[in-house]
């Protein structure tokens, strides 16, 4: 599981300019299976979050603990075996094509050249099997991501076993996945991530799209100013009133996401 | 789900197959091409010879028997070092330019542009200038070395430069350390220039010599220590082969992936300095080998370095072996500088490249 206690994160402050946080105390419960959204405007401090999370950056106070280790004490590879993360958008150097890139998720076990049927697993997941002989560079925004996303989930397609051959647990984190997506794929990638997570793989997700969030999470993490707002069951997010704070919403415009999610929920 | 998948279609397996089939056959065809020419090269010059007395020669040599007659004297002490610098030089330069692109993420990203060759210039020209001044405890020091030792002591210190002024809080920003590339090498091009006007004309002659590059100067010790700068370097490069394929996809990807990707990063950047410094140092100003090779594998047989880097090194070898044939038989018996060679040569191919790429991108 994944424990995060007490994480604050503070930037600048040099000799005569005050510092500013990103993150202040922050406490976070990820399980197994579960499927957690972390929400919040603009600015809220969503992917300074995410990014302590992946190890990207270590300058924070607090702790974040892996499987009862702190995150600071995990190698680097080791890491990478259970826990793989998607950013927002990968931009590529030189044009690999679709099946070398999602090949490069097999790179933390070395086996890309084994692993072939896994990777067509993950291809066919996030639905780029049929791409994987394009150049990735000349793909459109949505198809990049559905790309990264196979290659997240080839990272941990099948779990590591320890030395008495019990599974470690996965984790797998997404910065707002679905930002380049087409509402259809939006929600079949989306339902594939969840069902990721019935397989045991804690799941967070940084998300724009309320509406998503509501149809798809079990529990929210609601930010504001770096601060946690809320931190509950998916419900959360049919409060007007909690809305109106998180996103700085006028009154009729919350109630108005509040009914919506509401049905997202029901559906 | 995971369970169901664990089989391979026919096809597809065979694609693979043919795909790696064909990896192999290329990395044989390079490599018998460099043979070819490292023979082409040992029997070209003044002295005709023949393949019989090439390879009885070449047998000597490596048995080290004494030297028999005219014909192997020419092929043990004047072609072989010479055939030998070409392959190391060529293989150095081109590897360490697909590392410094594949570091930078970025095809312009020549070794030249983050310092080295234009360190080591102007060491080495600082070294020609104030031998008799300034440093002449360095050449008393040194001895013979004094030069090559100064050219890559100086190459490594202004690449080291550029890296710390292109780096903030353990990350590399290439923007920066580009422009930083370009504003050390602007200052150390006017120091160099200093120095050349202070010169005298027996400085300026052994000078110019050496900033158009030339294969001419080497003899056995030169290649001796500048096999070591070169070996050692491309031995440890392949161990970084999925570690700069990763960090294709960004820095932050790459640690994603496990990779301790800031530490990696000096250590190759000190390889591409350590090879490029050698190279230079010996050979001079060679250009356009980092920039053309990397470029023309990558359009070839993609950018998997696990296959860019190896046939970095044949390509890389085989091309500067032909500028050099070029430079010592064209105007024979004049010795032209093979970096003019190389430039005549690399300009029109880059740009025939370049014009391809632009073709091929609109459509």
């Amino acid at each position: 599981m994944l424990n995060v206690k007490h994480l604050s994160v503070r930037i600048g402050g040099g000799f005569n300019r005050p510092g500013k946080n990103l993150l202040t105390n922050i406490n976070l419960h990820l399980g197994h299976g579960e499927k957690l959204a972390v929400l919040g405007a603009n600015g809220a401090g969503k992917s300074t979050l995410l990014k302590c999370l992946c190890g990207e950056l270590s300058d924070y106070q607090g702790d974040i603990i892996l499987d009862h280790l702190s995150l600071k004490f995990w190698q680097g590879a080791e890491r990478a075996r259970q826990m793989a993360v998607m950013p927002q958008k990968v931009e590529l150097a030189f044009p690999f094509r679709v099946d070398q890139v999602v090949a490069l998720g097999r790179a933390p076990h070395g086996d890309e050249n084994q692993s072939t049927a896994l990777q067509r697993a993950a291809m066919q997941c996030a639905d780029v099997w049929h791409l994987r002989q394009r150049s990735y560079s000349g793909l459109s925004g949505g198809e990049q991501q559905r790309v990264q996303l196979a290659r997240v989930l080839a990272q941990i397609w099948l779990a590591e076993r320890n030395e008495q051959g019990q599974e470690l647990p996965r984790y797998l984190l997404l910065d707002e996945c679905t930002s380049a997506l087409d509402p259809a794929h939006q929600h079949s990638i989306m339902q594939r991530v969840g069902e990721f997570a019935g397989r045991g793989v804690a799941v967070l997700a940084v998300m724009h799209d309320i509406s998503l969030a509501a149809s798809w999470a079990d529990r929210v993490l609601i930010l504001r100013h770096g601060e946690v707002l809320a931190c509950g069951g998916v419900e959360l997010l049919a409060d007007a009133q909690l809305l109106a704070t998180a996103y700085a919403l006028e009154a009729p415009l919350a109630q108005r996401y509040a009914q919506q999610n509401l049905g997202w929920m029901q559906a | 789900m995971p369970g169901a998948v664990i089989r391979l279609q026919g096809p597809r397996l065979a694609l693979l197959q043919f795909a790696a089939v064909r990896q192999v056959l290329l990395f044989f065809a390079a490599a018998g091409l460099l043979m070819l020419l490292i023979l082409l090269s040992l029997r070209t010059g003044p002295v005709e010879l023949n393949n019989t007395q090439v390879l009885q020669s070449l047998w000597n040599a490596i048995t080290f028997a004494d030297i028999q007659g005219q014909s192997d004297w020419v092929v043990r002490e004047l072609r072989l070092p010479r055939t030998l610098l070409a392959v190391l030089v060529g293989a150095g330069l081109a590897a360490a330019g697909a590392v410094t692109q594949g570091v930078f993420r970025n095809p312009l990203a020549d070794p030249g542009l983050i310092g080295v060759a234009s360190g080591a210039a102007l060491a080495a020209v600082a070294v020609i200038v104030l031998k008799d001044s300034l440093l002449a405890f360095w050449v008393a020091i040194m001895g013979p070395l004094a030069l090559p030792i100064a050219a890559f002591l100086g190459g490594l210190a202004v690449t080291l430069v550029i890296y710390r002024l292109g780096t903030r809080n353990g990350q590399t920003q290439v923007a920066t350390l580009l422009l930083a590339g370009v504003a050390i090498n602007v200052l150390t091009g006017a120091l160099t220039g200093i120095l050349t006007y202070m010169a005298d004309d027996q400085a300026l002659r052994s000078m110019t010599f050496w900033s158009m590059g030339s294969l001419a100067h080497g003899r056995w010790p030169e290649i001796a220590a500048l096999s070591v700068c070169i070996i050692l370097p491309l031995c440890f490069l392949p161990r970084f082969a999925r570690l700069l394929n990763a960090l294709l996809l960004g820095e932050a990807v790459a640690t994603h992936l496990g990779y301790r990707v800031q530490q990696a990063k000096l250590w190759l950047i000190t390889a591409a300095a350590l090879m490029v410094g050698a190279g230079v140092a010996v050979a001079g100003m060679i250009g356009f080998i980092g920039l053309v090779v990397p470029h023309l594998l990558r359009l070839l047989i993609g950018p998997d370095h696990r296959a860019l880097l190896p046939a970095s090194v044949l390509l890389g070898a085989s091309l500067l072996l032909i500028a050099d044939m070029i430079a010592r038989t064209w105007l024979a018996p004049a010795d032209l500088p093979v970096g003019l060679v190389m430039a005549v040569i690399g300009g029109p191919v880059f740009l025939s490249l370049l014009l391809q790429q632009v073709k091929h991108s609109r459509g």
